[in-house]
């Protein structure tokens, strides 16, 4: 009889190590969240040029404790008029498939919870499951203030998600492979993807702070208009499960993008001991994602949100077209080239710069067509009330 | 001691799942519980797929299923009303000849169902990805950019249907 | 590999007579469009079956299913489409009440 690992029976190691990577995943999950609450609340005060939490526990570190425990001690109001059943099951709907995705991230050499050879498509299916959940979440509270805001997220979410899975082929273009742990194995050293496949890093992450509903792209629960959007009726540790699970979301595709274009877990001394290399690789992983975690709070300390029409025209009439662009020159270069790298490169890095220093004059061009309208509008107006 | 019990276990809720939620899509009154029995078959259908070791066929099912066709059958559900009439008039007289007439053909489906064998070329355990895109992208290349054609086509008649005369 | 591939086709079937049995009883349209996307995947699971178990070594079946994804997701744009621009018209989706055509 083959023997697993520790020398135990294959199939008991199977469920124990299923055990496990829940028991992990769970654990990250949650305090990931408490961490990030933290650190969202300092970056945001520091910004804004003020100090945070401070009180609770030295420089503030109980706060979200504090919270959380509140939360879960708050009691479990429910309006009469909500969809009992869908009210209830929408939260989990949103925080599974975020918890699956932790299966296919490698942290560390070995450190995976299954080393699929579909990982990258995997990913996006699990993240296109969110969707669901938000829209049944708007629908059942009842209130207009939701349905608008789960409507909202469902056109949005639909939206972005092409551009961002165009993105992620260009990677899988030139890496040759879905699996997450072989596209970590194909940049080592200091060549990583982000050299290479720049313009690709750029549209992903813009599509990635529209998938996780991150400021600009908050508009599902745009407060000062929507209440708080698809939230509005929950309370309690439903509403956590929301905002654990957004937390969640935006963990899993900072990873997603230090694994892709930022090497993943490779750094400095990764292979000087079997053991402790694993827990540096770990180590790398993390900073690498945790510093993505703070590009975003830096992003919504600094951007306005957008309006509907514009977050859908920069989409469709940007976004689309320049991946688009970007997948068929990369393609045609692969082809071109099969074994070389560098002309990808250079076509990316000329595109990235050419849309770039567009995007200047596509505003400008922008703002006179409103100015003309406003004017021809104003002109309109002041005939229609002359006096006759 | 082999474990294969835990395939049959998992082809068995499966199939509760596909069986029970398809019944539960068509009996329910309340139409937003139809949908998302819908998207539960679905899920249950993918996880089919990944029982044939299919998974690439169960992330595509569930990425377009779950994540693009329900919610635009969501969509349809919210915009228009929810209840539908009562479906008694399909259960009258005729019930048992009806029955009298479908067993013969369950019958016959089943038997049919069960004679098909396992060929001799039962697929290798390596996944379907690599067979799956070398048989779109080389052998049925043209079919496959026809239904990109037919998708455009139906997202441009989507559009130009539901678009408001009034601008 | 102990599952026979007539139990996957047996529940395909089973899967298909439901989508039938559905399209045939309910009235609201928006409920056949559901039930015909259930028909769809009883003809997925089919295909898949035998494209894994008892096809060509190269699996020509799930090709098919990549195109029925195409087919369900351009049927469910267009048929939801020309339900709501027919219930803007006639406040109603009980497709025996759209008689509008009829001679």
């Amino acid at each position: 009889m083959p023997l697993g690992p520790f020398g135990l029976d294959p199939a008991i190691w199977a469920v124990l190590r299923l055990l496990l990577a829940i028991v992990l995943a769970i654990a990250v999950v949650f305090n990931g969240a408490l961490a990030q609450i933290y650190l969202e609340r300092k970056v945001q005060a520091i910004i804004q040029d003020r100090v945070g939490p401070i009180h609770t526990g030295p420089w503030g570190l109980l706060q979200t404790f504090a919270d959380a425990i509140k939360l879960l001690g708050k009691e479990d109001i429910r309006a009469r008029l909500t969809d009992h059943w869908f009210f209830l099951a929408a939260p989990a709907i949103v925080f599974s498939p975020m918890l699956a995705s932790f299966v296919v991230i490698p942290f560390a050499p070995g450190v995976v919870g299954a080393d699929l050879n579909i990982g990258l498509l995997y990913l996006t299916t699990l993240g296109s499951m969110t969707v669901l959940g938000i829209v049944i979440a708007g629908w059942a509270s009842n209130n207009k203030y939701s349905l608008i805001g789960g409507l909202r997220s469902a056109g949005q979410l639909i939206s972005y998600e092409v551009p961002q899975i165009l993105s992620l082929v260009t990677v899988v273009l030139v890496v040759g492979s879905l699996s997450l742990t072989q596209i970590v194995d194909s940049q080592p050293g200091v060549f990583i993807n982000l050299l290479l496949l720049p313009l690709a890093f750029t549209t992903y992450f813009i599509a990635a702070l529209a998938e996780t509903n991150r400021n600009p792209f908050d508009l599902p629960e745009a407060e000062s208009e929507l209440v708080a959007g698809f939230l509005t009726e929950y309370s309690g540790m439903r509403w956590g499960l929301f905002f654990v699970a957004e937390y969640g979301e935006v963990t899993v595709v900072s990873s997603i993008v230090a694994t892709l274009w930022f090497g993943g877990w490779h750094g400095p001394w990764t292979d000087i001991h079997p053991l402790l290399g694993p827990a540096l690789g770990v180590l790398w992983f993390t900073l690498k994602t945790y510093f993505f975690v703070l590009v975003f709070m830096w992003i919504r300390a600094t951007l306005p949100r957008f309006r509907i029409d514009q977050l859908m025209s920069l989409c469709w009439k940007f976004l689309i077209p320049v991946t688009l662009t970007n997948l068929l020159v990369t393609a045609t270069l692969l082809l071109a080239f099969p074994t070389e790298k560098l002309p990808v490169a250079i076509a990316n890095w000329i595109l990235l710069v050419f849309f770039a220093a567009a995007v200047p004059y596509l505003q400008r061009r922008r703002l006179a067509a409103i100015r003309q309208r406003l004017a021809t509008s104003r002109l309109a107006l002041a005939t229609a009330d002359r006096p006759r | 001691m082999s474990y294969d019990f835990i395939e049959t276990i998992l082809f068995a809720l499966l199939t509760l799942g596909i069986v029970g939620g398809a019944l539960g899509v068509v009996f329910l009154n309340r139409i937003t519980g139809s949908a998302l029995l819908m998207a539960f078959t679905f899920l249950c259908n993918a996880g089919m797929f990944v029982l044939l070791g299919a998974e690439t066929i169960a992330a595509f099912q569930v990425l377009i299923y779950v994540g693009a066709i329900t919610v635009l059958v969501l969509y349809g559900v919210m915009f228009t009303p929810q209840q539908d009439r009562p479906y008694g008039l399909f259960f009258q007289k005729q019930t048992p000849w009806a029955a009298l007439f479908v067993a013969p053909i369950g019958l016959f489906v089943a038997l049919f169902a069960f004679s098909f064998r396992d060929g001799s070329h039962a697929s290798a355990k390596g996944g379907d990805l690599v067979p799956l895109a070398t048989s779109v992208f080389r052998d049925y290349a043209f079919p496959f950019e026809v239904a990109s054609v037919l998708l455009l086509a139906a997202m441009i008649g989507a559009i130009v249907l539901v678009k408001r005369d009034d601008e | 590999m102990n599952i026979p591939v007539g139990a996957f086709i047996a529940v395909s079937s089973i899967l298909f007579f439901i989508g039938v049995a559905g399209v045939l009883m309910r009235r609201n349209a928006v409920v056949i469009l559901m039930c015909v996307e259930l028909m769809l995947n009883a003809a997925n699971l089919a295909l898949v079956a035998f494209s894994r178990r008892a096809g060509s070594p190269d699996e020509r079946g799930s090709v098919f299913v990549v195109f029925i994804f195409v087919i369900a997701a351009a049927e469910v744009a267009v048929g939801l489409a020309i339900v709501l621009s027919s219930y803007r018209n006639r406040p109603t989706v009980d497709v025996d009440e759209v008689q509008a055509m009829k001679g």
